[in-house]
Formats: C-alpha cells, structure tokens, sequence
C-alpha cells in the first residue's frame, strides 16, 4: 500500500493518531518521577504532537481564514503594549516599571512586524534593549528600596493629571472617529480621497489586474495555430476582447474616451490642488503608468485581433507573444505599485541614502553633539553636596 | 479586518497613557520611560501610514524617532545623575524651586505610611519558677 495515496479518512485519523501518540510520549517524559525523567525530549514531543495537530485542524476543517490570524494577533500585541503601559504608570516599584517598558516596547515591535516593518522592528529591539538595560542599572544604583519614598509614593496632581491625559486621549480619538466616519460615508461617491491621501490602488482593482494577469498568462499560451477552424478563431476573438474590457475598466481607453477607475479617483486628486495638501507623487506615477498601459493595451490586443482572425497582415506568433508578456508585465508592475516593496532593509537604506540624506546627516550630527553633552554634564565638578 | 483606524486608535492610548505617567508621575527614571512611551506610540503612528500609503517615508521617519530617542537616554540619564547627586533623591518636585513666579509650591500634606518594623520575635515563657518549701531550700544551702 502506498503510504502517499491515502484517503482524506485515513489522513485525518493518521494525523489525529499520531497526534494522540506524541502527545502520550511527551507527557510520559514530562510527568515527575524519580529516573528516566526529560524535560527536553517531553517538550519536543508536544511541540510536535501540537504541529501535528495544527495540521490536522488545517486539513480537516480548512484554513482558518488567514486575517483571524492577523487579527488576534493585532489584539494580541496591542493589549500587551496598553496593558504594560499601564502597569509602567502604575507601578510603586521603579525597577518592575522598567521591565513593564520592555513588555510595552516588545509589543509594539509585534505591530511593526504586523505592519511590514521588520528593520524596524530588530532596530527598536537592539536599541531599546540597551536603553532598557541602563536605565535598569540607574534604577538598582539610584533608588533605595527600603521603605516607602515621595518619588515613588506619591503622585502629582493624580486626578488632573489623569484627566488631562486622557480628555487628550479622548479627543484624539473621536477626531479619528470623525474622520473615520467621513471617509467612510463619502466613499460612494468616491470623495475619499480628499480627506485622506488614499492609497492609490484600491483592493479591488488590484485583485482585478491580478486576475487579468493569470488570465493573459493563461492565454498566451493558447493562441491559434494554422489550421484552427474560422469558429473557434472568432470565440477566442472574442474571450480576447473581454480581457481587453476588463484592462479599460481600470486604465481607461484612448479611443472611446472611457475613464478607467483609476483616473477618476486619482485624477480628481492631483487635479484639484485646493483640496488636497499636496501633490501625491505616487498618484502622479501611478496614473503616468496607467496611461502607458492604456495605449499599449489597444495597440497590443489590434495586433492579437489581426493575428487570431489570420488578418493577411498580421504578425508572427512570436511577436504577438511577446507583445502579450510585455504587456502582462506592465499589469503586474502596475497592480504592485501600491505595495511595500519586499526587500524591507535594502529599499529603507536606498531611501535614506536618496531621499534623506540631509536627514542622516543631521541625526549623525545630533548624536554625536549629544554624546559629548552627556559625557560633559555627568563629569562636571563642583557640584553642591 | 484590522484596518489603518485601529492602528491609530492604539497608538493614540499609548500616547494618552504615557502621557498620563509623564504628568502625574514624580520619580525622574519613571518619567523618562513614559516619555519613551509617548515616542512609541508616535512611531505606531508612522509606521501604520507607511504601511497605509505603500510607501517607506513613514519607517524611515521612525529611525530618526530612534536617534533622536537614544540622543534624548544619553542627555537625560546624564542629567538625572547629576539632580541625584546634587539632592540625593529622584523626586522631580525637589526641584519646584524652579516653577513659574507667583504660583504657590506644592506641598505634600498628607504623610507618608511608615512600614512599621517587624518587631523581634519573643518566646512566650513557659513554665513557672519553682517554689521551694523550706526542707529544700536548707538542702540548696
């Protein structure tokens, strides 16, 4: 019997039973007694038995819709950062403070890495872990824990104190809530934008180019040979000119003046510099790529045309072919423009070596005129006893 | 679907709590870390944008948020050694001599509950002193 070709049935209860086996064994190993007692090999064996069981749960009942991942662990991370935060404020004790801030900062790295930023992420660990760490020896060096102090015992103005901070808070969020409310209810009739640079491609379109371009995959591969019948030449005639439909839906088209969705959500804002702070310089781009596609996207399915329809003046099938690719390259660059590039660390040095590098500089000048103020203030002499 | 507006709305408690720490709080290292606080939920803020708009300006924002983060531990925890040294204690309001003209000093009335030291343990006595009847005492003697 092949072990490879077993039934969902059989795969289930395989995993389900070997499952049920780890997990005998690493208890077995766990549970205390006097001799033949591991902790490592026990906790091996849950971790698989646990894998082993996410698979089957994978199997079994489908993918847990990805984003409930993404969402608990958003909630995750956010209670850990607001609730450590808290503990921080609160805490009597300077020095569980400062180890309630490190929860707070390894929390907030969890929204980075949730929010694509990874360098971020590693950098704010290094660099706060040492930060945490000093102010964890100034704490054991300065502070006297035997009995109750005023700089630890007391609080300053706590109710006004309290009630300033967080009537900011409060405000703050219902501004958010406003501003939520606005973007959301003026969505139908696609004035978003004004409010709030949107992002410049929408979910949608980017799910339809990326579609279009697994179709244009698809069909280049299945583009007619002599001797295909005039039926069949004019259907594939036809399913060409419906992915051309789908391409001027979102870039619009040159000769029935059609505006894709693109230049009319876009278009609305980079044309009214009244409204809109600023010239998005995405929104520029991305429309200049649009336009592109739109031109290519006539001449390249005429050519297609004239060659499925074995126009007496149509083109090799090789060119056509590479017309197609070229153009299903342009849709995916275009469906990408929206995205974070993948190379996180590479393209986050190229901005700050392009973009920024004036900034550098100066950040540069600031730590070090900042090193050599602390060094100067912590060894000045004559200081009152 | 967890969206921009959540990310705000955190980075905005975050704030808001850190900002609390910093107001009411009187031990100067604690009030550094809430001040730190504060940039961090700032940074939430960057970065969910970047993220937002598809671009890195946001993040690389952040990394000066770093620098200027780090500048401000060095300058502070300095400054904080040399207050410690000069008063002896981390009470920001040791300093009160430096507020504004004409506003009145804080004065803290209400005092401070003293732990009572554990008192030494003590045995409870046992047993009585013994009476002696006279035949006894002429044979102690």
């Amino acid at each position: 019997m092949n072990l490879f070709s077993l039934n969902p049935t059989q795969l289930a209860g395989g995993q389900i039973a070997l499952a049920a086996v780890l997990a005998v064994v690493g208890f077995a190993l766990l549970l205390p007694r006097p001799r033949g007692r591991s902790v490592a090999g026990g906790i091996a064996a849950l971790i698989g038995a646990a894998v082993v069981f996410a698979a089957f749960l994978y199997n079994a009942f489908g993918n847990p819709m990805p984003d409930v991942i993404g969402s608990v662990l958003f909630w995750l991370f956010s209670a850990g950062a607001l609730g450590f935060g808290t503990v921080l404020v609160t805490q009597k004790n300077p020095a569980r403070g400062a180890i309630a801030f490190a929860f707070v900062i390894l929390s907030t790295c969890g929204l980075f890495l949730l929010l694509a930023a990874t360098f971020l992420m590693a950098a704010t660990i290094i660099i706060y872990a040492g930060a945490i760490i000093v102010t964890f020896l100034f704490v054991l060096m300065l502070s006297q824990t035997d009995g109750p102090s005023n700089e630890n015992d007391r609080s300053r103005e706590p109710w006004f104190g309290a009630l300033a901070g967080f009537a900011f808070t409060g405000l703050v969020l219902f501004t958010l809530y406003l501003t939520h409310l606005r973007t959301t209810s003026a969505s139908e009739d696609g004035e978003v934008a004004q409010r709030l640079p949107a992002p410049v491609l929408t979910t949608a379109e980017r799910l339809k180019l990326a579609d279009i371009v697994a179709k244009l995959d698809a069909e280049n591969s299945q583009l007619p040979a002599d001797s295909t019948s005039m039926v069949d030449r004019s259907r594939m005639a036809e399913h060409f000119e419906q992915i051309k439909a789908e391409i001027v839906t979102v870039v619009g088209s040159t000769e029935q003046s059609h505006v894709g969705s693109l230049q009319s959500r876009l278009g609305k804002l980079s044309g009214n510099p009244g409204v809109v702070l600023r010239t998005d310089e995405q929104a520029v781009a991305v429309l200049a790529r649009a336009t592109a596609i739109r031109e290519r996207n006539e001449q390249v399915f005429r050519d297609v045309d004239n060659f499925v329809l074995n126009d007496p003046k149509h083109k090799s099938q090789d060119e056509v072919q590479a017309e197609l690719r070229g153009l299903r390259d342009d849709v995916l660059l275009l469906a990408g423009a929206a995205e974070l590039p993948a190379r996180n660390v590479g393209n986050l040095g190229y901005l700050l070596f392009t973009n920024h590098l004036l900034a550098v500089e100066l950040a540069g000048t600031l730590l070090l005129v900042a090193t050599i103020g602390a060094i100067s203030i912590a060894t000045r002499k004559g200081a009152i006893a | 679907m967890i969206t921009l507006w959540h990310y705000l709305a955190v980075a905005a408690a975050l704030f808001g709590i850190g900002l609390v720490g910093f107001l009411t709080r009187r031990n100067m290292i604690t009030m550094f870390l809430c001040a730190e606080m504060m940039l961090q939920g700032v940074a939430i803020n960057f970065v969910a944008f970047a993220r937002y708009h598809g671009n890195l300006h946001g993040q690389v924002f952040v990394m000066f948020i770093l620098a200027v983060a780090a500048c401000e531990a060095g300058i502070a925890l300095a400054l904080v050694l040399m207050l410690y040294k000069r008063g002896k204690s981390l009470d920001a309001s040791d300093w009160q001599s430096l507020r504004e003209l004409g506003v009145p000093p804080a004065i803290d009335t209400v005092p401070l509950d003293i732990e009572k030291p554990e008192a030494e343990p003590t045995l409870a006595p046992a047993g009585v002193r013994p009476t002696l009847t006279a035949s006894e005492e002429a044979a102690r003697v």
